[in-house]
């Protein structure tokens, strides 16, 4: 690691440290908030297929490179709460449980072929996947959570899952490493297969 | 340059020495004065607290054109807070303050270049409504201008913080920084549109 490098994480970590405080401030003094943020927090890692696709997507960003490494982070929150909108509504997407399962075999397959569609090829596959996690999770919105701090707690766990996809992915830039990411990849592909035929057995 | 780089440090040591001012006074929150509770008000609830940082994150990510918009949203929040002694039960204030988290939240992620109107216009009406909902906790025992005054010195401390970090690490010039923040905002309006999401699910039962 370059001194430069080093900086770079230093700088990163102090923002992060820096931001800290806004939020956990927020947390002081009222009774059920921290309740919720904790439900909001562990409802995306608890269910493992959501994990291993939400890490995938970060590794395949991270092997797509710019611009795709940074629009992905950015876009995929936005889109997949916009699935969590019709989910909550009610708007029935059939097959939902499928729909995640069928995500992490297609990205991890992608991240195992080292894929590198055009931009907006990936956007639309990720976009699809993005609203199906956002749908199933707004479907399971608890009513007596508090909303603010549970969805907190969510988008930020589900961030945090992209990030640290990407900083798996930041192995790309060795060969060896770069070869270990696409066998990650087939492992997650493996995964979502595994959830898939769980889904029609029933297990 | 190194003139305006001390002065933001100056300010961002300030600021946090506020904020850990702020942290300590939280273990008193009762009966502590009303200044201290308008203070404490919009601080320990994250549905104020969100879009006020964002409010700060969207100047920092702005430029210079729009330094003056924390010291016009702690004045629009205090004039809201007025504004609820005198008018109160406006109805669908509480949506308006999800809204500005989602909408703050959405133009940090697209990072446009906002021309200051529009932008100033955004800091003044999210004010009002913060300062709204805030001045509803006002009771007949409280000095409602200690809360008040309390309620404006949240908003600037919350914006100002926000600013202060967003310029110093848009200042360092890296471009995934530059990402950083517009994540952070990407969050703030995925927030935002979830507790839409479940109002919408709350009213519709």
């Amino acid at each position: 690691m370059t001194p430069a490098h080093s900086c770079r994480v230093l700088a990163a970590l102090s923002l992060v440290w820096l931001l800290g405080p806004a939020l956990a401030l927020a947390h002081v003094g009222q009774g059920d908030i921290q309740g919720g943020f904790i439900a909001g927090l562990e409802h995306p890692i608890f269910g493992l297929d959501h994990v291993i696709a939400m890490v995938a997507v970060g590794m395949w960003g991270a092997q797509l490179g710019a611009p795709a490494i940074w629009l992905l982070p950015v876009t995929f929150p936005v889109v997949m709460a916009f699935g969590g909108v019709l989910g909550a509504m009610g708007l029935p997407i059939p097959g939902i449980e499928i729909g995640i399962a069928v995500s992490a075999i297609v990205l991890g397959g992608l991240v195992a072929f080292a894929a590198r569609p055009p931009l907006w090829i990936a956007a639309v596959v990720v976009g699809v996947f993005a609203i199906f996690h956002g749908h199933a999770h707004g479907a399971e919105l608890p009513e007596s959570a508090n909303a603010i701090s549970y969805s907190a707690g969510f988008v930020i766990a589900t961030g945090s899952l992209h990030a640290l996809g990407i900083l798996i992915g930041v192995a790309n830039r060795w060969r060896l490493g770069a070869r270990f990411l696409r066998a990650g990849g087939a492992l997650i592909a493996l995964g979502g297969l595994y959830f898939l035929v769980r889904h029609f057995i029933g297990g | 340059m190194a003139p305006i780089r001390i002065g933001v440090r100056a300010g961002a040591a300030l600021l946090l020495a506020l904020f850990s001012h702020a942290v300590h006074a939280h273990s008193g929150a009762q009966g502590i004065g009303d200044f201290y509770a308008g203070f404490l008000h919009p601080l320990t609830a994250l549905e104020h607290v969100l879009p006020f940082f964002a409010l700060g994150l969207l100047t920092g990510q702005q430029g210079t054109k729009s330094q003056g918009a924390p010291a016009l949203f702690a004045i629009a929040l205090m004039l809201g807070a007025v504004a609820c002694l005198w008018l109160p039960g406006v109805p669908a204030i509480d949506l308006v303050n999800i809204v500005s988290a989602l909408m703050l939240g959405a133009l940090i992620a697209a990072a446009f270049s906002l021309p200051t109107p529009v932008y100033l216009g955004l800091a003044l009406l999210f004010g009002l409504s913060h300062g709204y909902a805030n001045g509803a906790a006002i009771g007949p025992p409280m000095k409602a201008y200690l809360f008040i005054l309390g309620v404006g010195l949240a908003g600037l401390v919350v914006t100002g913080y926000g600013l202060v970090v967003t310029d110093y690490v848009l200042r360092k010039n890296v471009g995934w920084m530059r990402i950083a923040v517009r994540v952070a905002g990407s969050w703030i309006a995925a927030i935002g549109m979830l507790v839409l999401a479940t109002s919408w699910k709350r009213l519709a039962v």
